[in-house]
């Protein structure tokens, strides 16, 4: 990485709550966050609108390259969700 | 920060340098120099360098010649009345952990220098100034005898508890009758037939009954030569097996299948798979470390059910359990019909557990933390059959708190885990079957394992260490000398296993720490007790790779725990850990153990030996 070391604060506001994870919303409109429960520090009951934050740095590529496994895995994913979508609409 | 007398004594041999700014003629002390624990990162942005630098036990009580600015390395140069140190010793292999040898491994020890200290069961030898070795072991802490072979300058120990030699004692048993299983096909009932298991047809229908979140359900025959079929993620590997009659998990008979695992896989109604994030779905050879203990081996066929439950439910709670349950009524008829075998000529192999307590030795306990933040992040404990769903409890339901089981109990299936995130930590059912440092700690004839006990890890901080509280009451409770606290996979939970440490280190207890930690799973939080660490990363880059149970605890880590535990138990030092993960500490500590106990440790392969497309390997490796 060639920025890794620019840390950044940030802060976002939870609004979304499920057993298995949560959604946050990065405050200033600069993207959503959803993240598995155990990567939240929490000392406290969890609420809808409670803020939160941590740093990170900006995204960057590691190359130019797709990789294959992940672009086949999204087309399967969008493939079945086509057809389960269908599926539905039939019933 | 200027640093106290106490941490000067504990940083004795660390450089020293001037927290602050000092004139000459003023003669140091603790209180002008700067805490070491801050060198290293200061090393590393070039702001400090250390070339020159003296030790803080030897300037303390020098004068300073010079008038010197805060950060300062203290030198020759400046001071006056520099302390003489007696000769450093040469240095110990920097060893993150020293195993415990065999007695008869007293190396040869005719140079010994002026004193070799006995203390604690710990045979200390300096060599003087040779550039030789320095040797420190400890004197297999239970055979007095060894004790024999310390030459005789040396002045005698109290021989640590040479008592009457304690006789083990076989607590109970389990037989695993193992049937073998080289097809799998569908019929109209479920039977096995010779070497052939039946799947009733239309069995799927009351699978989807059995769940009112089972939307659908599909089971898939893998073969060895459909491996490289995309599968959804993989939520679970489970072993088939049933008991016989009326035993109980844990004791009895145990019957098993050899070469069919199940595999539980599924989405919800919008295709989202059930445990989303870092999931496994993709070509199964490509996303399965094969042999892994919580992994398919090679060769397996696989059950592989793939659960459609109802949209949104696949991050709550009820909607990986009702996958889970749903996979169960199949397994379940095939529990059924394993049960009314009845040609004994079909067992291929009979292995025998037992649980032996050996009275004496070093008793120590297993604390395995187990995920109980929710959803998928959940267990179930002790159902009727191994691996089963019926009349267990989810540990959440539980409120996380330790519960107490036998090794054997363990063994025998008595989690079923709904497992979580991080498809490379993640212990599955099957990893629990076949726990290798539960097998290892068990037949190791040096320690005396009294139980295993699980922990729940919960979502929130108070809870964690309401938890973690718990489990330092019941190991002092147990009075054990060791414990070993494992956990899976990173977050949240690494704060509980910070905690859980911390409670058994406090109450005077050697404690081993295992995890997957590496690079992406650096602990969060430590304390002074997580001094003896065995990190689980297979990986090469040490992170997630998204491989199946890649950076699970393997039968190399429990070598290395158990060595460990037996260095720490025996007071032994243990060097301190780098400032960045490195590999190699491992490397060196496997080399180590293989030495003194002199066998090979065979190392597990990692998610390089697997089929990979080439930009997915410039990518991340």
């Amino acid at each position: 990485m060639k920025y890794g070391d620019k840390i950044i604060y940030m802060e976002g506001v939870i609004v979304e709550i499920h057993d298995g994870c949560v959604g946050i919303d990065l405050k200033g409109r600069l993207g959503y966050l959803k993240i598995p429960m155990r990567m939240l520090i929490t000392d406290y009951p969890l609420v809808v609108g409670q803020e939160v934050g941590w740093n990170m740095s900006f995204v960057e590529q590691l190359g130019p390259e797709a990789n294959e496994k992940y672009v086949s895995n999204l087309d399967t994913y969008q493939r079945r969700q086509e057809e389960m979508k269908s599926r539905k609409d039939d019933k | 920060m200027s640093i106290t007398a106490e941490t000067a004594k504990e940083h004795a041999k660390d450089p020293a340098v001037l927290c602050c700014r000092a004139e000459a003629g003023v003669t140091i002390e603790a209180a002008n120099l700067e805490d070491p624990a801050i060198f290293d990162d200061l090393v590393d942005s070039n702001l400090l360098n250390l070339d020159g630098a003296l030790t803080i036990e030897q300037v303390i009580g020098a004068t300073l010649t010079k008038t010197c600015d805060s950060l300062t390395p203290l030198t020759a140069d400046v001071l006056e009345g520099i302390q003489a140190v007696a000769a450093p010793a040469v240095e110990e292999a920097p060893a993150e952990e020293v195993p415990a040898p065999e007695a008869p491994a007293v190396p040869p020890v005719a140079p010994v220098a002026p004193h070799a200290p006995c203390a604690g069961g710990v045979l200390k030898i300096h060599i003087g100034e040779g550039k030789d070795i320095d040797i420190e072991m400890p004197m297999g802490f239970n055979h007095g005898a060894a004790m024999a072979e310390v030459p005789a300058q040396v002045v005698p120990v109290a021989a640590p508890v040479a008592e009457a030699e304690l006789e083990p004692k076989v607590i109970r048993s389990v037989s695993r009758k193992h049937y073998k299983i080289t097809e799998v096909r569908r019929g109209p009932e479920t039977k096995i037939e010779g070497t052939v298991l039946y799947i009733r047809e239309g069995i799927e229908e009351e699978a989807v009954a059995s769940q009112e979140l089972v939307h659908s359900l599909k089971i898939d025959i893998i073969t060895p030569e459909q491996y490289h079929t995309y599968s959804e993620t993989i939520m679970d590997v489970q072993p088939i097996a049933t008991k016989e009659g009326e035993d109980e998990v844990g004791t009895g008979t145990t019957r098993v299948l050899d070469g069919v695992v199940v595999m539980v896989t599924g989405t919800d109604d919008n295709g989202v798979q059930i445990g989303e994030f870092g999931s496994s779905e993709g070509y199964l050879d490509e996303n399965i470390m094969w042999g892994r203990p919580g992994a398919p081996e090679k060769g397996e066929i696989f059950i592989k059910t793939e659960v459609v439950i109802k949209e949104g439910t696949n991050m709550e709670r009820p909607g990986p359990l009702a996958a889970h349950s749903a996979t169960d009524v199949i397994t379940q008829e095939i529990r059924e019909a394993l049960k009314s075998v009845e040609d004994d000529s079909l067992v291929v192999d009979t292995e025998t557990f037992e649980q032996v307590r050996r009275p004496g030795k070093k008793k120590v306990v297993i604390v395995k933390e187990i995920m109980g933040q929710g959803a998928m992040h959940d267990n179930l404990i002790l159902p009727i059959e191994p691996v089963g769903v019926l009349g267990a409890r989810p540990n959440v339901d539980l409120g996380n708190v330790p519960v107490m089981v036998s090794p054997l109990e363990v063994l025998d299936g008595c989690i079923h885990a709904l497992t979580c995130i991080g498809p490379a930590s993640k212990e599955m059912s099957r990893h629990y079957w076949r726990e290798p440092l539960v097998l290892e700690a068990l037949h190791d004839e040096e320690v005396d394992l009294c139980g295993v006990l699980f922990v729940g890890s919960p979502q929130i901080n108070a809870e964690k260490f309401y938890v973690s509280k718990r489990v330092g009451m019941m190991v002092e409770a147990l009075d054990v000398d060791g414990a070993f606290v494992t956990t899976e996979g990173f977050g949240n939970n690494h704060i509980d296993f910070a905690s859980h440490i911390e409670q058994i280190g406090m109450r005077g207890i050697s404690v081993v720490g295992m995890s997957f930690c590496a690079v992406q799973g650096a602990l969060v939080v430590g304390n002074k007790y997580m001094t003896h660490m065995v990190d689980n990363n297979k990986s090469e880059s040490g992170i997630e790779n998204e491989v199946l149970a890649c950076n699970t605890l393997c039968h190399e880590d429990a070598i290395r725990a158990l060595a460990m535990l037996k260095a720490a138990m025996a007071e032994e030092e243990v060097a301190k850990p780098e400032k960045k993960w490195n590999p190699n500490v491992k490397a060196t500590n496997v080399e180590l153990i293989s030495k003194t106990m002199d066998k090979t440790i065979e190392l597990v392969a990692n998610e390089q030996s697997l089929p990979m497309s080439q930009k997915r390997k410039e990518k991340y490796d």
